[in-house]
């Protein structure tokens, strides 16, 4: 299917302007938004079943409605901190279309009562950054952001918050830390953001595919986009598709797409001659495929019954030429790079993880030790603060359950292996 | 990191005193940068989340945040360099030891190196391992642009894919000031997805970064 | 009250107790690291308390989740041991095995966890990651950082409670580690309180290494008199020295925290040679860096000399003797309760001299005194915290009484209370428009105010002034409301309630009534002048040098000067005593005494004696009744607990008051029914 929402003009010259992205109708979605009330707003946003696109897929209008009623000081937190392997499709929305974005904001604040705004984008993103603090300043001047915006009685702030290179910042409860001028530590939950997140308030946290999305919603109604797509999985998606594929880039597809026509179809598929060793459906916390998963359907539900998940909706390919071990490791050392440290089975199970996998790597390692790290991982999944311990853990534990053998092999082979060879390892 | 790993090693000085808050009146804070911190802290509610946009004016200062740079913050914030010492080694963009002019971040995670990035980044590490004040060569992690991968960022601006070949010219860009690798840089690049766009559209002409 | 299960067992807690104190109610213990309520909210790092509650598909982090009635919890289950089991294999990672030689050795959680709920191996056989170990963190404490097993709970005391800020975590990830800006110390009012709170080896005291193990010491319970906040401690003891000085919480006086002083200046209590840092603020010693006076002493030659007991004890009578009525004593601050009933008896009744004092900020108004007193009107320390705004007074809580500087940042920080600050002079300017200024923060209002904003001679303008502004703020009739009054010594409150006022006698009763004494005693200021005029020519000075006080020093000298008797019980031989005694009783520590103190909020606390005299040191209750008993006086008193007894009956409002009821933690008089003995102002003529 070709349903094109997000991607429709992504690259009209000049759409990150205002004056471009209104002549494509935009901000037509916030005047219609405001001709309703915040409830009629919320409740197109439930009917559309849209499912928050950061990683964790919960519902968004079901996230709004959890924020208590009443005049209290609330905030909306747009996590643009976009730094899970192989993921790019938020910078892409960002760059060319910055006004979606804002206009989702503003519309999902006035459902939610918000009346402060934050944009989380990480540090590395300085075009992205950029484009929108000159989109930012031209909704300002037109009235979209502000005092009683339209007309309308709603007053929403936006300021642009700008990372400074930390994985774990996009967890939302560290990116308030961070946001709160902290080390991204991530909070304990309960208390979850919508009752006491950003300086102690009720905050809405949403991903910058999310809220781009919003717009989309309220200009069709939200009964017509939840036709679109799967079971529970409703409408569009951006999927980030790189490693081992010809055409790697962003693509938009209908949620329920076969997994192996956007890898093959769109993608192009591995280079001639090689072929899908495994995929991360989810980006890298994902637990990892092999081509025998190749036709799930790709939606949240299909993923999550194959043993593994949505995520972001990224898909990084691997194919038949890279040793599994290789994969393992980058893998690993991205997950003990980023462990914030707050809590001890994430810091140490990473830890420990990367130091056993180059063993491995170094030969100095037995076949016990196969069994010590799949225990690690099992001791680390679901014990932890957040889950970017389990981010590693999860495609650990599937990669020794998929590849034990060449696991083995590889163990063997660098045992074997004469001295000299290793120094160089 | 490693002068950062040397000070866990290191006793403290028991001639120093502690170190609290800088005295406003004793500490010289360009007034640039006081400008700049103070108008970051008026955008916030509490204005102590101006934090990370104040380390990272004050390295654009100091060329990274030198124990000056994190008490000049500290005095405008009224924090204490300790409590900003703790922020800034949280951040990789944030530099707790001197480094070069231009920061070159290859990436390195799964999807550049599945198409050549580690050895891309050993090739841009040995070519500039001469010139440590010149250039600031960083393995990164993932920087959301594995379309284009392997790449790079050279002081913000992402470049790629990048061949070997590409190595010499991307240095000596950088070094000039010039706009590096004009060809490739990702800025102008249309959307991967043929399907995408009801017209055909041109490429976008190539963008810098404002901000730098 | 809730009924949940824990380990098959049905246990009654509170509700919304966090799950690891709820199944103490059960006899369960749950394993924690990072969890310390005194800190805050639970943060839920360390993972170690992980237990299995029916119904929620994850385990659950016991220290965060409350417990709901009909909950079942399990702590014992294969999924909750295993979590435990690898938490404590993932700590012990890193952590070295130098236990042996480890001061937290047999005081150390980690060991007991790991023998408690570990699995007795661990499979990590990589090198555990090191550091350069000890290092100083300051002049008083070391960091170990191999043996950090990163719980943060120091870290979150410099932010959270002392709000020093100096000591952080830097780094991230497995790198992370506790450190200060640059190379400097950690030098704040608090930092000793991180060597209790570190549940392992990484941070020791530098003085107390390698002092003693745990199998060869004892504890004792006392109360530090160092300062007027009079914190409850434990004092570590080998060998009948003092080695070591912990806090021992008390919600009601100092929340478990201890200052530095309070910690480190037990060197200078008889105990260990001094460090540097320790002396500069141990009382007095610094003076000369002399030590500790064991044996009694006479000026002979100009010159003091060591003699016996018996011969100081006549030189004092002879002394005391010839200056007959003429002589004036000060009690000093640490002196206890039954020592000041004991020396205010031994001038009225024994010498008949009506000159006593123990106010440094000089005489008020009994008047005034008594109703600034009145029980109504006496705010808790623990109201600080919960009130709806303080007003601190003409104070500085971090030098008057340093841990109520804590207690007042929690307030603000936890429950909103709002700090306001005032000086004397705006006091003194309106009290009713200061109290207009307060009224918009709520009803619980409490002032704290130091004792010398009632000094001088706007002194009793103050003090009125201080009773208008509670009368227009209702502060007596509200609860949780009141006046506290920050004394300028430690037992000021208690000392002036036994009597040692010029003007005052037990339980502030009116001198003139009991016919002891003419009632125009002379305060401290009065003493020095009439010595130094010849009227006066004794002194005795109980565990004080009035040369100390900077106030009326010139006076003080041409007094100390002129007097032809100076007796004093001293620890230390500073400046006053060192130059101007003519007989020096050597004076216990407060580790060493028995007796009880009196705390600026009307709680009665009890020292008990930990070590045993050092050198021929004598009570200082037993060397004033020899004394008094020279003289011809019979005080009654054979024993200390006859002393407090003594105490509690001339005493009105302490009536019926023991040794035992005082207990460990104190008891507030005002609290109890005898207070309805308080005087009244229209008792007073
Ligand atoms: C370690 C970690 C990293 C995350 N990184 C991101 C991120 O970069 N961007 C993002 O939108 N969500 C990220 N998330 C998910 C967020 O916590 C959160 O679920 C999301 O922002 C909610 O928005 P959504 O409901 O619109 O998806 C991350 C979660 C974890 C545990
Ligand atoms: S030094 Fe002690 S208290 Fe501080 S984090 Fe380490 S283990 Fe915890
Ligand atoms: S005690 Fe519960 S997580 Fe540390």
């Amino acid at each position: 299917m070709t349903e094109k929402l997000l991607f429709a003009d992504i690259d009209e010259p000049g759409l990150h302007t205002l004056g471009v992205y209104e002549r494509r109708g935009g901000y037509a979605s916030l005047r219609k938004a405001f001709s309703m009330t915040p409830e009629d707003v919320l409740a197109e946003l439930e009917a559309s079943g849209l499912r928050g696109r950061g990683g964790a897929g919960f519902q968004m209008g079901k996230k709004v409605s959890f924020l208590p009623k009443g005049s209290m000081e609330k905030y909306l937190v747009c996590n643009a901190d976009e730094s899970e392997p192989g993921t790019f499709k938020d910078r892409e929305l960002m760059q060319k279309s910055p006004h979606m974005l804002i206009e989702g904001i503003v519309i999902a604040s006035y459902a939610a009562g918000a009346q402060r705004s934050f944009i989380y984008i990480r540090g590395e993103y300085v075009l992205q950054a950029d484009v929108l603090d000159a989109a930012l300043a031209e909704a300002r001047e037109a009235g979209f952001i502000g005092e009683d915006i339209l007309g309308s009685r709603h007053s929403l702030s936006l300021v642009l918050h700008r990372g400074a290179g930390a994985y774990i910042c996009g967890e939302e409860t560290a990116l308030l830390d961070s946001l709160e001028g902290k080390r991204g530590n991530p909070r304990l939950k309960p208390p979850f953001p919508a009752n006491q997140g950003l300086y102690q308030g009720p905050t809405l946290i949403n991903n910058v595919e999310t809220l781009s999305t919003v717009p989309v919603i309220i200009r069709m109604g939200g009964a017509e986009y939840a036709k679109l797509g799967a079971e529970s999985s409703t409408g569009t998606k951006l999927v980030s598709v790189s490693g081992h594929v010809q055409r790697p880039g962003n693509y938009e597809v209908v949620l329920g797409t076969p997994s192996r026509e956007i890898i093959y179809g769109l993608a192009g598929g591995p280079p001639e001659g090689r072929e899908v060793k495994c995929w991360f459906p989810g980006g890298s916390s994902a637990p990892v495929l092999t081509a025998e998963h190749l036709d799930v359907s790709y939606d949240f539900d299909s993923l999550a019954k194959a043993g593994s998940m949505l995520g972001s909706g990224a898909i990084i390919v691997v194919d038949d030429s890279t040793p599994i071990l290789d994969v393992a490791l980058k893998v690993a050392k991205f997950y003990q790079h980023e462990s914030c440290g707050k809590c001890t089975p994430c810091r140490e199970g990473t830890n420990w993880t990367v130091k056993m996998l180059q063993r491995i790597e170094l030969g100095e390692a037995t076949p016990m030790d196969l069994e010590i790290m799949a225990s690690v991982q099992d001791h680390i999944m679901g014990n932890c603060l957040c889950v970017l311990g389990d981010a590693m853990a999860m495609p650990i534990s599937s990669i020794i359950s998929h590849f034990k053998e060449e696991l083995e092999a590889h163990m063997e082979r660098a045992r074997l292996r004469p001295a000299e060879t290793l120094v160089s390892a | 990191m490693s002068a950062a790993a040397a000070g866990s090693d290191r006793p403290v000085d028991l001639e120093k005193s502690a170190a609290e808050i800088p005295d406003a009146e004793t500490t010289e804070v360009p007034e640039k940068l006081r400008a700049e911190i103070e108008a970051y802290m008026a955008r916030y509610p509490d204005p102590r989340s101006a934090t990370l946009p104040a380390l990272e004016a004050a390295q654009r200062v100091h060329g990274w945040c030198s124990p000056q740079a994190l008490e000049q913050v500290a005095c405008v914030m009224r924090l204490t360099p300790a409590y900003l010492e703790s922020v800034a080694t949280f951040y990789d963009m944030l530099e707790t030891t001197p480094v070069g002019r231009h920061s070159i971040y290859v990436c390195t995670n799964i999807s550049c190196s599945l198409r050549g990035g580690d050895a891309l980044y050993a090739a841009v590490r040995d070519a500039a391992a001469d010139e440590p004040e010149e250039f600031n060569v960083r393995s990164f992690e993932c920087l959301g642009a594995c379309d284009i991968a392997p790449m790079a960022s050279v002081d913000g601006v992402y470049v790629g894919p990048l061949a070997l070949e590409d190595v010499p010219r991307l240095l000596d860009d950088a070094r000039a000031g010039r706009r590096v690798l004009v060809e490739k840089q990702l800025a102008p690049r249309l959307v991967a997805d043929t399907q995408a766009n009801s017209r055909e559209f041109p490429p976008h002409p190539p963008q810098e970064p404002a901000s730098r | 009250m809730i009924t949940f299960t824990i380990d098959g067992r049905e246990v009654r807690a509170p509700e919304n107790a966090m799950l690891v104190d709820a199944a103490k109610h059960g006899d369960v213990e749950i394993p924690v690291f990072c969890y310390e309520p005194k800190l805050g909210n639970p943060v839920g790092a360390c993972r170690m308390c992980l237990v299995e509650i029916e119904g929620i598909p994850k385990l659950q982090t016991g220290c965060s989740t409350p417990a709901k009635d009909g909950m079942v919890v399990h702590t014992q289950s294969e999924r909750a041991r295993v979590a435990q089991q690898a938490v404590v294999e993932f700590l012990l990672i890193n952590h070295p095995l130098d236990c042996p030689v480890c001061d937290k050795g047999g005081e150390c959680p980690l060991q007991d966890i790991t023998f408690g709920w570990g699995a007795g191996t661990s499979r990590f056989i990589e090198p555990k990651r090191h550091f350069v170990k000890p290092l100083a963190l300051s002049e008083r404490i070391a960091i170990d950082r191999e043996r950090c097993i990163l719980c943060y709970r120091c870290v979150r005391f410099s932010q959270e409670i002392s709000e020093d800020n100096q000591l952080v975590l830097v780094e991230r990830g497995a790198h992370s580690y506790v450190a200060t800006f640059d190379g400097h110390p950690y030098e704040a009012t608090f930092t000793g309180n991180i060597i209790e709170l570190c549940p392992v080896g990484a941070l020791t005291s530098r003085p107390y290494r390698f002092r003693a193990r745990p199998w060869d010491i004892e504890d004792a319970g006392s109360v530090c008199t160092l300062c007027p906040s009079q914190c409850n401690v434990t004092l570590t003891v080998r060998d009948e020295r003092v080695i070591r000085v912990l806090a021992r919480d008390n919600g009601e006086v100092d929340d478990g925290w201890l200052c530095d002083r309070g910690r480190f200046a037990y060197p200078a209590l008889g105990g260990l040679p001094a460090t540097a840092a320790a002396l500069a603020d141990a009382p007095a010693a610094a003076e000369n860096g002399a030590g500790r006076i064991t044996e009694p002493m006479i000026r002979d030659g100009g010159q003091l000399r060591v003699v016996s007991w018996e011969r100081a004890m006549t030189e004092a009578v002879a002394g005391l003797r010839r200056a007959g009525e003429r002589v004036g004593a000060i009690a000093g601050g640490q002196a206890t309760n039954e020592e000041g009933l004991l020396l205010a008896r031994l001038m009225r009744e024994g010498a008949g001299s009506p000159h006593v004092d123990s106010r440094a900020a000089g005489t008020l108004e009994l008047e005034l005194h008594l109703a600034l007193n009145e029980p109504r009107l006496q705010a808790r320390v623990s109201d600080l915290e919960f009130a709806h705004a303080v007003l601190v007074l003409e104070g500085d809580p971090i030098r008057d009484a340093p841990i109520l500087d804590l207690r007042l940042r929690k307030g603000v920080r936890r429950h909103g209370m709002k700090l306001i600050r005032a000086t004397r002079e705006e006091l003194l300017a309106g009290p009713r428009e200061l109290a207009d200024k307060l009224a918009g923060a709520g009803e619980e209002i409490v002032v704290l105010w130091a004792e010398r904003l009632t000094a001088g001679p706007d002194g009793s303008r103050a003090a009125a002034a201080l009773l208008e502004l509670a009368d227009a703020l209702s502060l007596g009739d509200v609860e949780g409301a009141g006046l506290l009054e920050i004394p300028a010594h430690t037992n000021g409150r208690g000392l002036r309630e036994a009597g040692v006022l010029p003007n005052a006698g037990p339980g502030l009763s009116d001198p003139a009534a009991t016919g002891d004494a003419s009632p125009t005693g002379r305060d401290a200021a009065g003493i020095a002048e009439e010595l130094a005029a010849g009227e006066l020519t004794g002194l005795y000075l109980l565990q004080s040098d009035p040369l100390l006080e900077p106030a009326d020093r010139e006076v003080w000298e041409r007094a100390l000067e002129r007097a032809a008797t100076v007796v004093a019980h001293a620890s230390f031989l500073t400046e006053g005593i060192r130059e101007h005694a003519d007989v020096v009783f050597p004076s216990e520590a407060y580790a060493e005494k028995e007796g009880t103190i009196t705390h600026p909020d009307g709680r009665l606390q009890r020292l008990r004696p930990a070590v045993a005299h050092p050198g021929s040191i004598r009570a200082e209750w037993s060397v004033i009744v020899e004394l008094a008993s020279r003289l011809g006086l019979d005080l009654e008193v054979l024993t200390g607990a006859m002393a407090s007894a003594q105490l509690f009956e001339s005493v009105p409002f302490y009536a019926g008051l023991t040794l035992e009821e005082i207990g460990g933690k104190g008891v507030r008089w005002q609290e109890r029914e005898a207070a309805g003995a308080y005087p009244t102002r229209e008792q007073l003529v």
